[in-house]
């Protein structure tokens, strides 16, 4: 079996290295004469088998021993894991070609790593914007926590994102665990050309704000993030949370907030965000809705700092 | 031995513990400088042209072919005919000898002194008969004088030491037994050359083969050594420049012995390297030597006793010499490139003795062979290795 692990491997490294070439015709006779049933006589697998427990002996005869002894089995894992990788890549590669993301016919593409024609630029504007780094301020953006607090969590997000939605749990264990130690701030990074819509929903938001229920207008939102009618979806949500209406509709309608929404996107720009969300905790910046333990080791870090100054 | 040596060898620099001098040894510092030496001095040609580079090269080829000589201890030193190696001694004379009769040789020889008889044998020019050895894989007397007894053996090839278990076999008595029956002995002394004291008079012997490579010496340098009268003896099957004294259209006249036999440009490079090979050989000593190895496999067969493994021919160290070969269920191959992962470096497989191993139906061995630069130490690490890090997989 390692010689079909071998075929791939020295296959690729043969593109650049005449030596590999060769060893990658030496693994192609040996594949292709095991799978006419013939034993491999260029001694290539038993080679590549004691090259390797000769490497893993000299730090565990242990391991060196159950390598030499189960090497059929592991290299047969490992040629299902190459296989199945392959299958993989080749999925991907058509869903690209045929519905231009890789992860197929889904309601929600999600992030495609694989990007050849540049589409998750559309998320990013660090190649829009070249000036220079700006750390971004907390500025008159609704918060949580304690206002005090020298811990400051600044996140940049977009309520038509997955990824911000994603986030959200983790925001509420923050806040709920580290309560006053901290202060966070969410402020709008509406990513329109993905998420068309997404800059109506953040002036929305504020205009939930100016009448004090800007959290629950907030979490409505994300929990609504599907729903594709905006303007009659963001109504709803706003008479959900007995919101004066008329004041909501006048302050929606006059786009009142649009600058202030532009203003968190310039600096969110200027703070080289290229996706959502971003977090900038005195510092350190998270890009991604990370696991909670990633953020706690950050604010652990940053409440022990701030003690100590 | 005086650790010293080891100075001599830059490639030990490298951390490598080489016990494969069985099949090539390694080259101290001085042979590789007079090597050099005539690349750098007098990169001319012998015994042909007669300006002062020429004549120097023709110099220290005769110096080199004296020094050799006087290794053997033979008569004169055109005596001694220099070849690629044993290989190409044995097969000079299994063409050039005038056999038309039975060649014997053992059950353990290399392919060398094996393959150029079976050939002649299928060409029907000669019987081929194999003395089988003894269990212990010593040589069997008894049977060889019972060949002998069976008439018409013309030449004995045999092996002094053996490369698949390092048994030497008694020289002398083999010699003055081929005598009495008239045969003529040819000696592949590939292992023993630069391992044991090597008489040619004393033992009696009539050609001799061996390689410059297997004695610290370069490689594609080696020599043939025959006794004077049966070199003249002997019809030279390759010809060309330096052969002869002179030709014409239809026929030539052959040039004095040994350079009848030296067709075309010589390894002036490998013949002045193995000369410097055969003194720093002889200023440590054969005997020296050949007690450093014993002693050192002495350890390396306690060793490898206390392993599930079957070491091949005597187990007395002392009979074997530097070299130490077994087999176990775990396939050869493998256990020489897990050593090699180590930097420990043996060789595994048939040694070129396939006949061997088909006979007993054993795949291959692992063989350890010393030489003047290993040590105690590096017994001791492979003494570690095989115990705390190989025994599991060799059950």
């Amino acid at each position: 079996m390692i010689c079909i692990l071998a075929l791939v491997v020295f296959g690729i490294m043969g593109i650049f290295s005449a030596t590999h070439r060769k060893l990658a015709k030496e693994a192609f006779d040996c594949v292709f004469r095991k799978i006419t049933f013939r034993k491999c006589h260029t001694g290539l697998d038993s080679r590549i088998k004691s090259g390797i427990t000769g490497r893993i002996l000299k730090f565990s005869p242990s391991i060196g021993n159950f390598t030499f002894k189960h090497f059929e089995s592991i290299s047969w894992i490992f040629t299902i894991i190459m296989i199945w990788s392959v299958v993989a890549v080749a999925i991907g590669g058509y869903n690209f070609y045929v519905y231009g993301n890789c992860n197929g016919p889904v309601e929600n593409p999600g992030f495609c790593i694989f990007d050849p024609q540049g589409k998750n630029d559309v998320t990013g504007i660090g190649f829009q914007y070249d000036g220079p780094f700006v750390y971004p301020r907390i500025d008159d953006d609704p918060s949580l926590g304690n206002n005090n607090s020298k811990v400051e969590i600044i996140e940049f997000g977009c309520f038509l994102c997955p990824y911000t939605k994603k986030a959200e749990a983790t925001v509420k264990q923050i806040i709920s665990d580290y309560g006053d130690k901290v202060h966070y701030v969410y402020r709008d990074f509406p990513l329109n050309e993905r998420h068309q819509g997404s800059d109506l929903h953040a002036e929305a938001a504020d205009c939930a704000l100016e009448q004090g229920k800007y959290w629950e207008y907030h979490d409505l939102l994300f929990q609504n993030q599907n729903m594709t009618n905006h303007t009659t979806v963001m109504i709803e949500l706003a008479q959900q949370i007995e919101l004066n209406m008329t004041q909501f509709n006048a302050c929606f309608e006059s786009m009142k907030y649009k600058d202030e929404v532009q203003k968190d996107f310039e600096d969110g720009s200027k703070a080289k965000v290229f996706g959502t969300p971003t977090f900038f905790i005195n510092g350190d910046k998270i890009v991604g809705p990370h696991d909670y333990q990633d953020f706690k080791k950050i604010i652990d870090k940053k409440i022990r700092e701030t003690n100590e100054s | 031995m005086n650790p010293k040596i080891r100075e001599d060898f830059p490639v030990l620099k490298k951390g490598i513990i080489y016990f494969d001098s069985a099949c090539v040894s390694l080259k101290p510092r001085q042979v590789v400088e007079a090597s050099n030496e005539y690349y750098e001095e007098y990169p001319a040609c012998a015994g042909r042209s007669n300006h002062k580079l020429g004549n120097k090269v023709t110099e220290k080829v005769e110096e080199s072919r004296n020094t050799i000589s006087k290794f053997f201890n033979a008569k004169k030193p055109s005596e001694i005919i220099f070849t690629r190696n044993t290989t190409e001694g044995i097969n000079l004379i299994a063409n050039s000898f005038d056999l038309n009769g039975t060649v014997v040789t053992t059950d353990k020889e290399h392919n060398s002194n094996l393959l150029p008889w079976i050939r002649l044998k299928e060409l029907g020019k000669i019987k081929h008969k194999v003395v089988d050895s003894l269990q212990d894989n010593t040589f069997n007397m008894e049977k060889f004088e019972q060949i002998l007894g069976e008439g018409n053996v013309k030449l004995v090839a045999i092996h002094h030491t053996s490369n698949l278990d390092g048994i030497s076999v008694p020289l002398k008595e083999i010699t003055k037994l081929a005598h009495e029956y008239n045969a003529k002995v040819l000696v592949d002394a590939a292992q023993s050359a630069g391992h044991h004291e090597l008489d040619v008079k004393k033992l009696d012997i009539d050609f001799l083969a061996c390689s410059g490579h297997k004695m610290l010496g370069p490689s594609g340098i080696g020599c043939l050594y025959g006794k004077e009268e049966e070199l003249k003896k002997l019809n030279p099957f390759m010809l060309g420049g330096e052969t002869v004294k002179e030709s014409w259209i239809d026929r030539y006249e052959l040039e004095e012995i040994p350079h009848r036999f030296e067709a075309g440009l010589q390894n002036y490079s490998g013949i002045i390297g193995f000369a410097a090979a055969v003194k720093y050989v002889d200023k440590i000593g054969r005997n020296n030597i050949h007690n450093h190895e014993v002693k050192l496999n002495s350890k390396l067969t306690h060793v490898i006793t206390g392993l599930p493994v079957q070491i091949i021919g005597n187990r007395n160290a002392e009979m074997r010499g530097g070299i130490t070969s077994f087999y176990s269920k775990m396939d050869s191959h493998a256990i020489s490139l897990i050593l090699n992962q180590s930097n420990i470096m043996v060789r595994s497989g048939a040694f070129c003795v396939h006949s061997w191993f088909n006979k007993h139906k054993i795949k291959g061995a692992v063989r350890f062979s010393s030489y003047v630069y290993n040590t105690e130490e590096e017994v001791k690490v492979i003494d570690d290795f095989l115990n705390s890090r190989l025994l599991k997989m060799l059950k």
